[in-house]
């Protein structure tokens, strides 16, 4: 049994159905990504996964408890970590109260030693620990809301569009830190758009359009396929 | 409303349970509503008389009516049913509580009140049991034959004409004043007083079930293709039905001097609707400027009491006092209008009171002399339009008609011309620039919106039309005082057209007389008027968020939100 | 002088009042961008649930017991009303356009001034409030300076009251997840926050400290009544505007702001607009002023930029 399941997903903003029957698993230790255009359904996927938006119709069952029900801040108990499109941070809290905020599932116990591991993996937020993270570059916030999602200790890491926006340092750097956390085991469900990068990392790819999965596999193979050369990576 | 699926064959088979319910109970009705229901003398409708419905038995007659449908299998029809057997049991039950209120007890209720007990209740069993199809009944187009016109022009006049003779019905009823200073709900209220609330009530309800019925069986749908296709003919036929309304009131002037106020109360919501239901400026203070407008046409109406002495020809007062108003918008809203929503709200709610304290306080002694505090500017004189008295019955055709048809007339004049210029402008370039602004203005602004400059049209337009409105009422009651201008009444105002529906004028009318009719007839309420209003407007936001009269937009905007995961997700 | 300092005392404990009302405004606004209307009814609630309790109390209660009982009946009934008018009239309409919930609070205010005036007894006109703290009984502050025993309170428990708040919004666990919604509720909701109870918490707290200041001016005038929410709830929601909304000192700045505009306006303002008759007028004059030059206030907003 995979650690994610998600079995026909279905999600709509009021008669506009966003997704139209998703189903995709997520195994222990993975990574895998999910590519497509704007529109696709790869941001409204990851939102119902965390119960930010209710699905329709459809399962998703992670180690063995369904989610579809449950309530976004219950989800985040059951170790599913978000780090959302377009990063947002908390503006006006400093970059420490915004790790600590990201450790808010985990009722007791210190923190102090994932705040010092956040920091190993991001010195430039230790340097900035206490300015208001509303006045972070684009980059270091996105490390501040990928090592704020890490805080919860999660059991899987939803990582949504980490390199929009950022310079092309910036961009390797994120893609960087994602390989060391495969390395380490942590599992990941990443949407990108950067499709190259994503699916060269992934263990498996889903292709979507228009709410739809429309391939899927391995990463690299995705990345040899014919189709997904033209559509995302931009080649004839 | 839960659709049950009922086996193929058992809607066939007929007569159905369900059926014969609904009809046992309805014949029930009819019966009991040719039976006495008051053992006593006294209850309004001549509800002693046998063989005859009067009163509210004649609405428990016609809710039973539609039972007629169970002949022929209509589209609609078991929602239809349901919907008139509920409202039903509410007149049936409204009406035994109050002959039995006004009886002394149940002991005094009249034989007919039995049957139709039962057979409200039979009627509302069955029509739960009725089969129901999937078929929604729609509007029906009448075929573009010669004589359509003549058939939809008479419909759709018959429809302006039935509209306004109901409401003249309702306004016509009798309604006792109540003694005042008693701390008691129910006390001083004599058995008069709570038989003809009570009345009052079961008619209301009743036009909403008929309504409700009609908009089941897709009547009404088919009326608004009718009036969709001959708008002007539909006005021009209410206001012919609006302005004879004086001739058939025997030269009492009683309902027409309601009818004055509700018309006035009503021209002010439409106001208000072009800065809150168009541009969507919130207005929490809007009185104000219908203060300021009744307050100049009090210090202008020559009226002993004013300082000024000063004694403007009238016509002249009403431009005057909505220029006066409107630039008293202009002061206030340029500086604030730049302002967000919320704090729009708190700035007009603010002008509001200092309005309102203002007034109280140039009375000579806290300020300067100017509108006689608390007491007001009053003993308003009539109008006269050259050797014409307002203040003086006339006769018309040989028809005699009170003075207070002259005030009620120009109250309709001022209604017409309120309403047109909301037309005009809600169908003009600005309106649709003012709505562009009201759903985003970030987005209006770069379409080349002039933003400002428009909310700022908007909140001035508003203003001098409440100002025109506020120098006839002035001279419709008689009097400009400060109690009358309190934040209650910018409430009123505000729930009128929200109740009715944003942005349209038949909701801001209708809104306007539901608020201003139902505590002037619900005198049973005395105290718990108030109370009352504010739990409706807590309910009408529960269930009813775009009123009751719903531009279709608007409806769109408010019902999207109750699917949208997204909205949802943010709650 | 001593005129002036004196109405800088009354300046202040008037400025302490509105402050506390003006906390309950400024949270919720700050959370859901809601303007509870009602709130200065809960404010009133907290007076009459505190003469409720009084009455209850056997006569003879000792001040020193009673006092603090007072407050505890003040409170309950006030955050029990908030809690209520939270869950089934403003919850259910989250998702609703703006207007919506504005126009339900007006109804809730309506509502709860009507529920006091027609079945509290005898609460058509004031009702007289104990006078525990006995008025007579005044602190020289200099020659002719003087404080009441009540207006002495009413500052110490403004001030306990903010300080706590204030702490524990800057300390405490939950706090921290106040000011996470605040400034994005979706986000926060994905760090484990669950929004609903926090939205509950903030109208809880904000229903506390409205009763402190409720019960605290009974003790003031010596009545309460059913009206004394609407002109109070204006003033603080102006108050808190006036600071910058959403934002805790600046409710409490506001406040003082608006108090010392209040008494300073009635003593000193140019005959003839000096004097009570006009002290509500200038209040609103202030906050026209203070948002023309000002948009957000003196402090700043400090409100969820909802996308």
């Amino acid at each position: 049994m995979s650690l994610l399941e998600v079995r026909d997903l279905r999600v709509a903003y009021g008669a506009i159905e966003a997704i139209k029957g998703i189903s995709l698993d997520v195994e222990e230790g993975q990574v895998v990504t999910l590519i497509g255009t704007n529109g696709a359904g790869k941001t409204t996927t990851l939102r119902t996964l965390s119960g930010l938006l209710k699905p329709l119709a459809g399962e998703v069952t992670f180690d063995g408890k369904r989610l579809d029900s449950m309530k976004a801040h219950d989800i985040v108990k059951q170790g599913v970590a978000h780090s959302p499109e377009g990063r947002r941070i908390f503006p006006l809290m400093t970059v420490e109260e915004n790790l600590e905020l990201g450790a808010y599932s985990r009722k007791g116990g210190t923190t102090g030693e994932d705040v010092a591991s956040v920091f190993t993996r991001f010195p430039r937020l230790e340097e900035r620990r206490a300015q208001k993270a509303g006045t972070l570059s684009g980059g270091e916030q996105q490390m501040l809301a990928i090592g704020r999602a890490l805080m919860s200790r999660p059991r899987m890491l939803m990582l949504d569009e980490p390199s929009m926006g950022l310079s092309p340092i910036m961009i390797q750097l994120i893609f960087e830190t994602i390989a060391e956390l495969k390395a380490a085991g942590t599992t990941i469900l990443l949407v990108e758009q950067n499709a190259s990068a994503a699916l060269a990392l992934a263990d498996v790819g889903y292709v979507l359009e228009t709410g739809r999965v429309v391939l899927s596999g391995p990463g690299k193979d995705l990345l040899k396929d014919d189709k997904v050369r033209k559509a995302y990576l931009g080649e004839d | 409303m839960t659709s049950q699926t009922i086996p193929e064959a058992r809607v066939r088979s007929a007569p159905d349970l369900g059926v014969l319910l609904t009809g046992a109970g309805a014949l029930l009705l009819v019966g009991s509503a040719l039976l006495p229901w008051a053992g006593y003398a006294g209850f309004p409708g001549k509800m002693t008389l046998s063989g005859y419905p009067g009163g509210a038995r004649l609405y428990v007659l016609l809710l039973a009516l539609p039972a007629l449908a169970l002949l022929r299998p209509l589209p609609g029809r078991a929602a239809a049913l349901r919907a008139a057997a509920n409202v039903e049991l509410a007149v049936v039950a409204l009406t035994v509580y109050f002959v039995a209120y006004a009886g002394g007890g149940f002991v005094n209720v009249g034989g007919g009140v039995y049957p139709a007990m039962i057979g409200a209740i039979l009627y509302l069993v069955g029509s739960r049991r009725l089969p129901t199809s999937e078929a929604v009944a729609e509007g029906v187009a009448l075929p573009d034959a010669s004589w359509r016109f003549p058939v939809e022009s008479l419909v759709v006049a018959g429809t302006a004409g039935l509209a306004l003779w109901l409401f003249v019905i309702g306004l016509g009823m009798p309604s006792s004043s109540i003694a005042s200073g008693s701390d008691l709900t129910l006390g001083p209220l004599s058995i008069n007083d709570v038989a003809n609330s009570g009345q009052f009530l079961a008619y209301v309800i009743t036009i909403a079930g008929v309504a409700l019925v009609a908009g089941r069986l897709g009547l009404l749908k088919s009326l608004t293709i009718m009036t969709g296709r001959h708008p002007k003919l539909f006005v021009a036929a209410g206001f012919i039905a609006a302005a004879a309304f004086p001739f058939t009131q025997n030269g009492s002037g009683e309902s027409l001097s309601i009818a004055a106020r509700i018309g006035v109360f009503a021209a002010a919501a439409v106001g208000l609707n072009i800065v809150v239901g168009l541009a969507g400026l919130l207005d929490l203070g809007y009185i104000a400027f219908f203060g300021v407008g009744a307050y100049f046409g009090a210090l202008v109406s020559g009226s002993v009491t004013s300082v000024t002495g000063v004694h403007l020809p009238f016509a002249l007062t009403i431009v005057l006092g909505g220029l006066v108003s409107g630039i008293f918008g202009l002061l206030l809203g340029a500086p604030t209008l730049r302002l967000r929503g919320d704090y729009l709200a708190i700035v007009t709610l603010g002008f509001g009171e200092i309005f309102r304290i203002t007034v109280n306080n140039l009375d000579g002694s806290a300020g300067p002399s100017l509108t006689n505090g608390p007491n007001g500017v009053s003993n308003i004189p009539d109008l006269a339009l050259g050797s014409f008295n307002f203040g003086a019955n006339h006769t018309l055709f040989g028809i005699d008609l009170s003075f207070q048809s002259n005030y009620y007339w120009l109250e309709l004049l001022l209604l017409a011309f309120v309403m047109t210029s909301f037309l005009r402008l809600s169908e003009s370039r600005i309106g649709r620039a003012w709505v562009a602004i009201r759903e985003d203005e970030l987005a209006a602004a770069a379409t080349g919106i002039n933003t400002t400059r428009l909310k700022l049209l908007a909140f001035a337009l508003g203003a001098t039309l409440a100002g025109a409105a506020g120098t006839v009422n002035a001279h419709v009651v008689k009097v400009a005082a400060p109690d009358s201008f309190t934040f209650i009444e910018s409430a009123t105002l505000l729930a009128a057209i929200i109740l009715g529906g944003m942005g349209t004028v038949p909701g801001a009318l209708l809104g306007a007389t539901v608020l201003y009719l139902l505590p002037e007839k619900l005198r049973f309420l005395h105290d718990l008027r108030l109370l009352v209003f504010g739990i409706a407007l807590v309910l009408i936001m529960r269930f009813r968020p775009e009123g009751l009269v719903a531009s279709k937009r608007r409806a769109r905007e408010f019902h999207d939100h109750e699917t949208d995961p997204a909205a949802e997700a943010v709650a | 002088m001593d005129v002036f300092f004196q109405q800088l005392v009354n300046a202040i404990v008037l400025g302490a009042t509105y402050g506390l009302v003006a906390l309950g405004y400024t949270m919720v606004y700050g959370i859901v961008q809601l303007i509870n209307f009602a709130h200065g009814e809960i404010y009133m609630l907290g007076g009459f649930g505190a003469l409720t309790t009084y009455l209850a109390l056997p006569s003879g209660t000792p001040a020193g017991i009673s006092l603090p009982l007072m407050l505890v009946g003040g409170i309950a009934v006030s955050v029990t009303a908030a809690v209520i008018m939270e869950r089934f009239a403003y919850r259910p309409l989250r998702s609703a356009p703006r207007l919506a919930p504005l126009i339900t609070a007006i109804g809730v205010s309506v509502f709860l001034q009507e529920l006091v005036r027609n079945f509290y007894p005898h609460a058509r006109s004031a009702r007289n409030f104990p006078q525990l703290v006995n008025p007579d009984y005044q602190i020289r502050l200099g020659s002719n300076v003087q404080i009441s025993a009540p207006q002495l309170l009413t500052v110490t428990v403004a001030l306990v009251g903010m300080v706590t708040l204030s702490t524990f919004v800057r300390r405490s666990r939950t706090g921290r997840a106040m000011q996470a919604t605040a400034q994005d509720p979706d986000t926060a909701r994905l760090m484990g926050i669950d929004t609903d109870r926090i939205i509950v918490t903030a109208f809880v707290l904000g229903a506390a400290l409205a009763a402190l200041a409720g019960v605290s001016s009974g003790l003031q005038f010596g009545q309460v009544d059913f009206h004394m929410g609407f002109i109070t709830g204006v003033k603080a929601f102006t108050a808190a505007v006036l600071g910058g909304i959403g934002n805790i000192s600046g409710a409490v700045l506001g406040g003082f702001i608006l108090g010392l505009v209040e008494v300073m306006a009635t003593q000193y303002a140019p005959d003839p607009f000096s004097g009570g008759a006009w002290k509500d007028a200038w209040s609103f004059v202030v906050l026209i002023i203070v948002l023309v030059f000002r948009p957000t206030g003196l402090l700043g907003e400090r409100v969820a930029a909802r996308a």
